[in-house]
């Protein structure tokens, strides 16, 4: 019997080709007459273009086209509503944002077509955009969640009466995603047929997308991600530069690359909203919660985007409160798409939350761990449904242990080392598990080989070897002969999108159920193909296990079956669709604990450790699941103390470049010890598997903050925490 | 990037013989590509001049010579260097990364160009890249900026490290040009901004900067640079300080103090200096003397803790050097 | 062909080579004798890059970056910024780190060039590479090959010795990913390897 490989530590299989430069990522590919595309970017906050010149552009050496709103490829606007980009580049001359695309120069070289398109110039009718969150007033109400106990008419009648109450507001200016590849495509086409090279979280939205900006048949698109340069959220959608490169393709009839320059990447792909939150807290005077209010403005642009709703996952689930309300109001501002980025709602919720709670633990001088189990929530707060499993208890106490929270001064600015301020600080994470269809191709090979098919992508999250370790798993077989597949819009329909932490989860089960299929195919070819030595058989006598069909004393593998009967492969499809109403609510959960040293005289922050502690269900990959976690954590540290990009008056960026928008570096970063309880969780599917990819950044950032409160007496409210706040 | 024409002059000879307009001396690139790229600048004609021999690092009459060519990397490991000058290493080993330091030299470095975002962004008016057009830094994200020999036109950040600590030592750059070579003070090399922020430096057309002349200063083997970041790596100093002092017992007998991410340019404080002179080497005497300091300093609307950040940051760098040996 | 100087520039490269020779601390340059395309302003540039000899004609606006992954195909080396702002572009010129995207192409005559690629001998990973695989030192691994050919020049530096100082050493190769905690313990492994 092979030992499952199920949650121990596997390296990634896709590990030597990254290690040696040779996985293709989407601006990696070369095909025959390849020409290259540059941006043009609108230099104006709002309004009009009245012209554009071109001609030096045009002239200049190299150039092949020039396309403006004014002489446009064309594409079709296929959604104007809410919630997503609702426009499409060249086909109107309105700027609604200062970065927003204007024009393409296609050039025979890189450097041509890039310095070519500085030649362009443009002549705009302004008007003033909006860009400040801060001069705004609320914003509009999204659904407001509302939970109040019987007889009590308005919660704020309970959070003004106390005994205890806490406001806390705080702001964070607009964040990036920052994936170290910037967004390319490579466009080619044979016929009407088109191949895109593209980085894409969900590959099979992303090619249907791209077909309607074109307004062809989406079997007509084939998308390719096998390798991607980081996601976070960023590559969820199919976003304007992708159309913009295969429409050009097709047009001038030549395969074309248009690759984002680092600054353009700022203003074209999404960024994570501002917002400004104000949690409200009633409590007794032992710190249990007797109401909570979450409020936010977040920024929503004019040009569409994503709409930042932080409270739904945060204070919506994490206490047990009598009385809760969520009002999420979305601003709307000229500003750049905004998009879903790591833990979209909940990293900047759980900050929000999670130093409200801080403020209360203080307030009553209650333990901050203590302050939290008391406030333990066993059911949704709003849904009334029992969390499918739930051990938060358990991550606090082991955290703590691991830690050695019990250091803890709980006076803060009480201890030092030399000439730092030491303090520590904790938080809880929470994330939901959405239950999705996904379907799967396990493909027996004559080869001895098994191929695992799934339409999702790999993002740097491990996808590659969690269908190895699961094929593996379901066929009893070593990860080694299993061949996973993923990336490409033209496998089998039903890949799980790579967003909401949700891949491993529900691809997990119909990797099973694919395999038992094939197993079923391969059993079925066993007896009823006259080749077969099985030939004749009843199916009920024949069995499969790990890799090999016995009956009696007769046995051989599936690949010597296969040469046997002459089919070089044999496959089936499985699909999985969970029910929508099960009676529990599936959250993943972690408790981060931090420990931060602060310069008593310039103020530097710098944490010393961090210890997190997860109850997730069933973790596939050990290895994998490790560098998940870690680097939410490390996202954490960057939301707390260093990622802001301000945005002027006339909606530039000020940080729009690497050098300016500061995410860590390897020395900010400290060991970081991780740990997880593997609960299975009984009712989400028999894998047992919930998701874990965007839960370190939950609240890691409040944790950071807590232990900055802790270490200097000073609370920040407006992130990052930056030194020049604590001088 | 604006094509341009390259070429290699094979000596420095040739490489200032004509001293057109549009001409610009490619060393490491670190500085000159990057801003290439973003058409901050836009030569016409570009001089690789890194194979000319203007490098070594050797003990002369005057002093340390540092040829300009020599890499930040080789000089912050040079083993006079890190002996006599331990603020020099310290200041080279905390800019930019192992890459760049690898790349850029010491003449490069110190003709560097600010990394205000206006400068750096063709999009928006800036007076140092387009004089006249104005100054959106004075009332727009100043956080980074100087607080410290801005002008009206110009509130940029001089961005070198190792400028800091070379004023502080009293370094001398050595230029050649068509005329002759020429022996600069440091100090006077870097200009403030006043009304013509676009010259940064006193070189003269088709001058070139061929080596740095560091003075002895025996008691500077007893000296720190001390740099002050919210990343603790790869990012520029929002405050630094180089400081040497020279004890006679517990008192101080000499100091030297300059400052960076404060200044227009690198900033010696010869207040600061002497108000050390003659005082206990004792926080209370660092704290009386960081007062000095702020003379005359100008916050803009988002660098008001400058003043307060540069104080300590000498404090800091003065407490630091007392814990050597 | 345009005139400087009062020289050609076949004479210039001519003289670019013993120039070179006399500056003791460059690497031995050989004169660059690729001819140059006829378009003005090209540059012959004969560089050696993973072992093979490689004579180029280049546009002088051209990154060894660009060269790299455009010209030769060899697309391991990674454009992150462009700006040197985040060091996944990081190969070994004359076995020293740098970023190529800040090194234009026709600076280097004579230079040896290593890319990832040609970090391995044959089909066998580099310590590095297998070390970086073991401890977990990537995710989406667009930021790998920068991060090892760093790690490849701090090792050989032999300077960075403790946990801090290879953070410090590594802090020119950005992640997000956030792979730190496993790049450290990678370069570790096979620091230790090696010694």
């Amino acid at each position: 019997m092979s030992v499952s490989p199920i949650g121990r530590e596997t390296a990634r299989v896709d590990g030597p080709l990254k290690v040696t430069g040779r996985a293709p990522y989407a601006a990696d590919y070369h095909p025959d007459g390849l020409v290259h595309g540059h941006l043009v970017l609108a230099t104006v906050g709002r309004g009009t273009l009245r012209a554009m010149d071109v001609t030096r552009a045009e002239a200049a050496p190299g150039v092949i086209a020039v396309y403006t709103p004014f002489q446009p490829v064309r594409l079709i606007n296929t959604f104007q509503g809410f919630g997503a980009e609702n426009y499409v580049p060249l086909q109107d001359t309105t700027v609604r944002f200062r970065g927003q695309i204007i024009g393409l120069v296609v050039a025979g070289t890189f450097e041509q077509a890039r310095d070519a398109a500085a030649l362009i110039t443009a002549d705009y009718a302004g008007t003033p955009p909006r860009t400040s969150l801060a001069d705004a007033g609320p914003g509009r109400s999204q659904d407001i969640v509302q939970v109040l106990a019987p007889g009590v008419a308005s919660i704020d009648d309970v959070l003004r009466a106390g005994p205890v109450t806490i406001t806390t507001t705080v702001t964070q200016p607009a964040q990036h995603h920052v994936a170290m590849e910037p967004h390319a495509t490579t466009a080619t086409w044979e016929d009407d047929q088109l191949t895109v090279y593209s980085g894409a979280q969900m590959p099979q939205r992303s090619a249907p997308a791209i077909a309607a900006g074109l307004g062809i048949d989406p079997a007509k698109v084939r998308l390719i991600c096998r390798y991607t340069g980081g996601g976070f959220g960023g590559r969820s959608p199919a976003w304007n530069e992708a159309k913009l490169c295969a429409a050009a393709a097709r047009a001038l009839g030549r395969p074309l690359k248009v690759v984002l320059s680092r600054e353009q990447v700022f203003t074209t792909v999404g960024h994570r909203p501002a917002v400004r939150q104000t949690v409200r807290l009633a409590a007794q005077a032992d710190g249990r919660l007797l109401a909570l209010a979450h409020d936010s403005d977040a920024e929503y642009p004019a040009a569409g985007g994503w709409p930042l709703i932080p409270a739904q996952h945060t204070s919506g689930v994490l206490y047990r409160t009598p009385n809760l309300r969520l009002d999420q109001r979305l601003v709307t501002l000229d500003t750049p798409s905004t998009w879903a980025m790591r833990a979209p709602g909940e990293a900047p919720g759980s900050f929000a939350l999670e130093t409200a709670l801080d403020e209360l633990a203080a307030r009553t001088g209650v333990d901050p761990v203590e302050l939290r189990l008391r406030n333990y929530a066993t059911q949704h707060p709003v849904e009334g449904r029992p969390f499918s499993s739930k051990h938060l208890d358990q991550c606090y106490r082991l955290g703590a242990t691991r830690f050695g929270w019990d250091r803890r001064p709980a006076r803060p600015r009480s201890r030092t080392d030399g000439d730092w301020l030491i303090g520590m600080g904790m938080s809880t994470a929470a994330y939901p598990t959405d239950r999705e269809a996904a379907t799967v191709r396990v493909r027996f090979h004559d080869n001895g080989r098994v191929s695992v098919a799934s339409g999702t992508s790999d993002l740097g999250t491990g996808a590659w070897t969690v269908l190895a370790v699961a094929g593996a798993d379901t066929l009893g077989l070593p990860v080694e002969v299993i061949v996973p597949e993923l990336g490409d819009s033209a496998l089998p329909p039903g890949g799980v999108g790579a967003v909401g932490s949700a891949v491993t989860a529900n691809t997990m089960p119909a990797v099973r159920a694919a395999g038992r299929a094939a197993i079923g195919t391969l059993l079925r070819a066993a007896v009823e193909n006259p080749r077969s030595p099985f030939h004749g058989l009843d199916p009920a006598d024949v069995s499969y296990r790990q890799g090999r069909l016995h009956s009696g004393r007769r046995s051989m593998g599936f690949d010597e079956l296969l040469r046997a009967i002459g089919t070089p492969a044999l496959d089936a499809i499985g699909a999985t669709d969970p029910a929508q109403d099960s009676p529990y609510a599936f959250h993943s959960f972690g408790a981060h604990f931090c420990e931060v040293r602060v310069h008593r005289l310039t103020a530097e922050i710098r944490v010393n450790r961090f210890t997190s502690v997860f109850d997730v269900g069933t973790v596939i990959n050990a290895r994998t699941a490790r560098s998940q976690f870690i680097g939410g954590i490390i996202w954490g540290i960057g939301h707390a103390l260093l990622e802001a990009d301000p945005i002027e008056p006339d909606g530039r960026y000020a940080a729009a470049t690497m050098a300016d928008y500061l995410v860590p570096v390897n020395a900010d970063i400290p060991d970081i010890d991780v740990h997880w309880l593997g609960y299975p969780d009984p009712h989400i599917s028999e894998s047992g598997a919930r998701g874990l990819g965007e839960l370190g950044t939950v609240a890691s950032a409040a944790a950071v903050g807590n232990a900055v409160y802790n270490a200097t007496g000073i609370r920040v409210h407006d992130l990052p925490i930056t030194l020049d706040k604590l001088l | 990037m604006r094509e341009f024409r390259f070429e290699r002059p094979g000596t420095v000879a040739d490489a200032v013989r004509r001293p057109a307009p549009g001409t610009a001396f490619l060393a490491g690139g670190t500085t000159l590509v990057d801003l290439m790229k973003l058409e901050v600048m836009t030569p016409a004609r570009v001089l690789d001049i890194n194979r000319l021999p203007l490098r070594g690092i050797d003990q002369t009459r005057d002093g340390l010579r540092i040829g300009a060519l020599e890499r930040m990397r080789d000089v912050a490991a040079h083993d006079l260097v890190r002996r006599r000058y331990p603020m020099l290493a310290q200041a080279l080993e905390a800019s930019a990364s192992g890459q760049l330091r690898n790349m850029a030299s010491i003449g490069g470095n110190l003709l560097q160009r600010t990394r205000c975002g206006y400068f750096r962004d063709v999009s928006v008016p800036c007076n140092k890249r387009a004089p006249g057009s104005g100054c959106p830094a004075i009332e727009g994200e100043n956080r980074m900026h100087a607080v410290l020999g801005a002008s009206d036109a110009c509130v940029a950040t001089h961005p070198s490290d190792l400028a800091v600590a070379l004023v502080a030592l009293d370094a001398t750059v050595r230029l050649r040009s068509r005329a002759g070579t020429r022996d600069v003070a440091l100090r006077d090399f870097h200009l403030l901004p006043g009304t013509t922020p676009e010259r940064e430096h006193d070189l003269r057309p088709g001058e070139l900067v061929t080596d740095v002349i560091v003075p002895d200063l025996g008691w500077a083997s007893r000296s720190v640079y001390v740099k002050i970041r919210d990343r603790q790596s790869y990012e520029f100093a929002l405050a630094s300080a180089a400081v040497a002092v020279r004890r006679d017992g517990d008192t101080i007998a000499e100091a030297r103090v300059a400052v960076g991410g404060m200044g227009t340019r690198p900033w010696r404080l010869p207040a600061v200096e002497a108000a050390l002179a003659g005082r206990p080497a004792a926080e209370a005497s660092y704290t009386a003397a960081a007062e000095h300091a702020t003379d005359g300093v100008r916050p803009l609307r988002h660098n008001a803790f400058k003043p307060a950040l540069m104080r300590r940051t000498l404090v800091r760098a003065l407490l630091e050097l007392e814990r050597i040996r | 062909m345009t005139e400087s100087y009062g020289i050609s520039r076949r004479e210039l490269l001519g003289r670019s080579g013993t120039v070179a020779a006399v500056a003791a601390t460059v690497p031995l340059a050989v004169a660059d004798t690729a001819p140059a395309r006829a378009t003005t302003g090209e540059v012959g540039v004969r560089m050696t890059v993973n072992g093979s000899v490689t004579p180029l004609t280049v546009d002088p606006r051209e990154t060894l970056l660009d060269v790299l992954r455009e010209r030769l195909h060899l697309t391991g080396t990674k454009k992150g910024c462009d700006r040197g702002q985040c060091g996944a572009c990081t190969v070994h010129v004359d076995g020293e780190r740098v970023v190529s995207c800040l090194t234009l192409a026709a600076t280097l005559g004579g230079s040896r060039v290593t890319t990832i690629e040609g970090l391995a001998r044959g089909d066998r990973l580099h310590p590095l590479q297998q070390a970086f695989i073991d401890h977990d030192g990537f995710q989406c691994g667009f930021c790998t090959s920068g991060q090892i050919m760093s790690a490849a020049a701090v090792l050989a530096d032999g300077r960075a010795r403790t946990d801090d100082e290879v953070r410090e050493q590594m802090s020119g190769n950005l992640c997000r990913c956030g792979a730190y905690p496993g790049i450290v313990a990678a370069i570790q492994q096979a620091r230790k390897e090696a010694s």
